[in-house]
């Protein structure tokens, strides 16, 4: 894997709220076809690193590339039309509209409209309970069927990138398992994934590489096999 | 007046015409509601668009235009001063507060209004008559009520232009990324939906309806004045606010609703106990506003109209 | 030295107001009616100024104070046989009393603040757009009353027969008074919890302020110092009509304040006297004005300008020519501006 070539690049970031700095000096890099875990204490600027990828805040100093070229100070429209896509924290789905509405507006992200039915089928393939709910009004779905709908929704744009922004928040545990499972298939397709996530173990676990951050900054890079290690997480977290 | 009195004064000819009156209001409610739902941006200045397309076809008729061409002129005149305004003002505006955002527009229309009167003036009078589309204004007498022509013209445009919108926004992609932007523009952003390809449709629609309007208001009224649609303007943002802005529906219900009362009690009231009717309407929208901010028409929701 | 940068906060707007006085009484007649309108200008900006600057509540109904305070104290010192002929359906009350001067100034500033509490026990409760249209209703229920209710006034005609006793004195003496209790008032306790809420109306909250309250006293306050501003402007003008304290008024000072700077009395005083003087200078200018070469503008031009002035500022300065601050204080981070709403869901 660490021969794949890199897809995502964040170098030096730095992110500032007010006279806050949210996000200082962080590195992460993530190559094609890697799962790879975001993880540290509320406030530690995991939201605030993706959302600056995505454009939706203003980036202080650092850079941010995807396959090379430079992402910082573009739109977020441009930036999710150019094969980077965003499941946000909260899942924001369209509560008036109806889940295939909801599905379709994802198709806003494509970089080409060729191949847009096919990407709503596997949408579907993948959550099956999309397409059987499909004309209900996504504001009437659960918490865990909105968070697939919010994932099925980011996948149609086709993207490259995938950001997840704490897809188990307030999920029952079988959910949480299709969603991570639903992670494994996305990343058999060929799409890279950086998921943030407050479910320590599991995200180091499961990831390929998991970064651990804290105060705005990276302290450690852990491996699956660091999963059981729990007294370096905590002390990095306490730090 | 009395109740029984007031109803037995209604006949069908004031509800004819209120109806009509009601349907040029409800199009005017959707122009408003249009740029609201994006831009949350109440634009104080929608009558000036009317204003300057009632100017746009007053002289072209006093330059013996073809009616026809004078109506292309005025949808192309308010068309281009709608996205004037959308660049240089709206777009730069969009990241304040919805009260600079009002006073601007207020400022907006405060300029234009006196731009047209420097226009009209030149002349040496104040008003300018726009005859060529006047013959719109004559009546026909269907089933023993004097119905002027323009009222069938007024309630089948505005039957058109809702169900033409109403599919728009909900067949196509443009008008699901629309809905989307009007509920929340930040997530639609980063789903892809290009904030000004938005902005700029619903500007433009809300342009075409307000040309619509500006011709059959011009019918009606083909003296063409600094101060043309401002008072109807006042009374449909009254409706809209009543009605419940931050639902398309519901503004446009909003709009009918005021336009067809205004109609009615025009009609029925004589001409001197109407005086102090605009204190009763605005007393009853600070009501509404107290108690129903979403306005009287939404369900529980919260709303873009905040109390503390 | 704090303490002289205090009081320089309040000295200079009120210096420059009486200076503004001295200047204009060497000035021919014609011309000392411009400084005249500038003063009160000022005097009716400051009053909406306590409460939109300190509160950060756009409100367009600050108009109907002075219109009330300006109709109460000019129909109450109309001298008594004039008043009989030419109102004669008034309230007796009204129609058989004249006051004095300074008696009518003094109730100008009751009825002004009486009115601005009544309508400012309910209103309060509203912010941003809903507060903006609410006070526009009452901008225009306090026309349609004045301009119909001839039993209050003198309805769709002109008042007049006012004693023109707003000299240069009295405008100067009446708006520098505005200013000290706008200044006090900004620096209370009161004032400063106000401005609290302006930030952060959810923070203010859970700090234990109460907002309806604050924003209730500061309403009524600037109901109270727009009704005497009424009052010297009516005083100074010899009439009045309902159109006058209207839209035109509303928009007019509304931009003076943005111009100034919203958020600071300087802003206020600033915006009030430089507006008033381009507007003069405007005035003239539509009359033909020689400035080494002649001027000639249109008529209704002045307004024209004054709306792009005002689009302009807001577009491209929001903070206005004060940048929002008092005078002589330092640049902050963030100067002041019309807070952006923190529900406001804006394409940003």
């Amino acid at each position: 894997m660490s021969d794949s070539p890199a897809v995502l690049e964040v170098e030096a970031l730095g992110v500032r709220y007010g006279g806050v700095a949210a996000v200082r000096g962080l590195d992460l890099v993530l190559r094609k076809g890697e799962i790879v875990g975001l993880i540290g204490p509320n406030g530690a600027g995991k939201s605030t690193t993706l959302h600056a990828i995505m454009g939706a805040v203003p980036v202080h100093t650092g850079e941010i590339r995807l396959r090379g070229r430079p992402l910082r100070g573009r739109t977020p429209e441009a930036i999710a039309r150019s094969g980077v896509a965003l499941v946000p924290e909260g899942r924001r789905i369209f509560a008036e509209l109806t889940v295939e509405e909801n599905v379709r507006l994802g198709l806003a992200g494509r970089r080409s409209q060729e191949g847009a039915a096919a990407a709503v089928e596997e949408a579907y393939a993948l959550f099956p309970m999309l397409r059987e709910f499909r004309r209900r009004q996504a504001g009437a779905l659960s918490g865990g069927q909105q968070q697939q709908l919010a994932i099925g929704r980011a996948l149609v744009a086709s993207p490259d990138v995938l950001l997840l922004d704490e897809p188990s928040l307030g999920l029952a545990p079988k959910i949480v398992d299709i969603v991570f499972g639903a992670l494994a298939e996305i990343r058999t397709r060929g799409i890279s994934v950086l998921l943030v996530e407050q479910r320590a173990q599991r995200t180091v676990a499961f990831a390929d590489r998991t970064y651990l951050l804290a105060n705005g900054e990276v302290r450690l890079t852990l491996t699956p096999a660091d999963a059981g290690d729990t007294e370096a997480m905590v002390h990095a977290y306490l730090s | 007046m009395t109740g029984p009195a007031l109803v037995a004064a209604l006949d069908a000819q004031t509800l004819v015409d209120a109806v009509g009156l009601g349907a040029i209001y409800a199009l005017m409610a959707v122009g408003i509601g249009l740029v609201f739902g994006v831009l949350r941006l109440v634009n104080f200045a929608y009558g000036q668009l009317i204003m300057a397309g009632a100017y746009t076809l007053a002289f072209t008729s006093q330059a013996d235009w073809p009616t026809w061409m004078g109506i292309v002129m005025c949808f192309a005149v308010v068309i281009a001063l709608s996205t004037a305004l959308d660049r240089l003002v709206f777009r730069p505006l969009r990241t304040q507060s919805p009260a600079v955002m009002l006073v601007t527009t207020f400022a907006v229309a405060f300029l234009l209004q006196n731009v047209a009167l420097l226009v009209d003036v030149r002349d040496d009078t104040i008003g300018e008559p726009a005859a060529s589309v006047a013959s719109l204004n004559q009546a026909v007498r269907v089933w023993g009520v004097e119905v002027r022509k323009v009222t069938f013209v007024a309630v089948a445009v505005a039957v058109v232009a809702l169900s033409l919108l109403a599919l728009i926004l909900t067949r196509t992609r443009i008008g699901l990324q629309m809905r989307a932007a009007a509920t929340d523009f930040a997530t639609a952003r980063l789903l892809g939906v290009r904030a000004n390809t938005v902005i700029a449709v619903a500007v433009l629609l809300s342009a075409v309806i307000a040309a619509s309007v500006s011709v059959l208001l011009t019918v009606q009224n083909p003296l063409v004045a600094p101060d043309f649609a401002l008072k109807e303007t006042i009374i449909v943002l009254v409706g809209v606010v009543v009605g419940g802005i931050d639902r398309l529906w519901t503004a446009t219900l909003g709009g009918f609703s005021i336009g067809f009362a205004t109609g009615v009690i025009n009609g029925a009231l004589p001409t001197d106990k109407t005086v102090f009717l605009p204190s009763v309407v605005f007393a009853l929208v600070i009501l509404v506003l107290l108690l129903r901010p979403a306005g009287l028409f939404a369900g529980r929701r919260t709303s873009v109209v905040e109390r503390v | 030295m704090r303490r002289f940068d205090t009081a320089a906060q309040l000295l200079a707007p009120a210096a420059l107001v009486v200076a503004t006085a001295v200047v204009g009484s060497f000035t021919s007649r014609a011309t000392e009616i411009y400084f005249l309108t500038a003063i009160c200008s000022v005097g009716i900006v400051v009053a909406i100024y306590v409460f939109v600057g300190n509160s950060g509540v756009l409100s367009f109904g600050q108009i109907s104070f002075v219109a009330v305070g300006a109709f109460a104290s000019g129909v109450m010192t109309v001298p008594l046989d004039s008043k009989r002929g030419v109102l004669p359906d008034l309230y007796p009350i009204l129609r058989d009393h004249t006051i004095g001067n300074l008696a009518s100034l003094v109730l100008a500033a009751a009825i002004g603040a009486a009115f601005a509490f009544l309508v400012g026990v309910p209103l309060m409760r509203l912010s941003g757009l809903a507060a903006g249209i609410a006070t526009f209703a009452v901008l225009e229920i306090t026309h349609n009353l004045l301009r119909e209710w001839t039993k209050i006034g003198p309805g769709a005609t002109t008042l007049s027969l006012v004693p023109e006793t707003t000299g240069l004195t009295q405008a100067a003496i009446g708006t520098v008074a505005v200013i000290a209790v706008a200044f006090a008032y900004q620096r209370s306790r009161f004032g400063r919890s106000l401005r609290a809420t302006r930030e952060d109306a959810a923070a203010a909250q859970a700090v234990g302020i109460d907002v309806h309250r604050q924003r209730l006293w500061a309403f009524t306050l600037s109901g109270a110092l727009a009704g005497l501003a009424g009052g010297l402007y009516v005083h100074m003008l010899g009439s009045i009509t309902a159109d006058q304290v209207y839209l035109e008024l509303t928009f007019v000072t509304l931009a003076m304040l943005v111009i100034g700077g919203v958020t600071s009395l300087w802003g206020a005083v600033i915006g009030a006297l430089a507006v008033s003087g381009l507007d003069s200078f405007l005035s003239e200018a539509e009359q033909g004005v020689g400035v080494g070469f002649t001027i000639d503008l249109p008529q209704g031009a002045r307004l024209v300008v004054l709306g792009t002035l005002m689009a302009l500022v807001l577009v491209l300065r929001p903070s206005g020519l004060t940048g929002g601050r008092e005078f002589g204080m330092p640049r902050l981070r963030r100067g002041g501006q019309l807070p952006t709403d923190a529900t406001s869901e804006g394409a940003a």
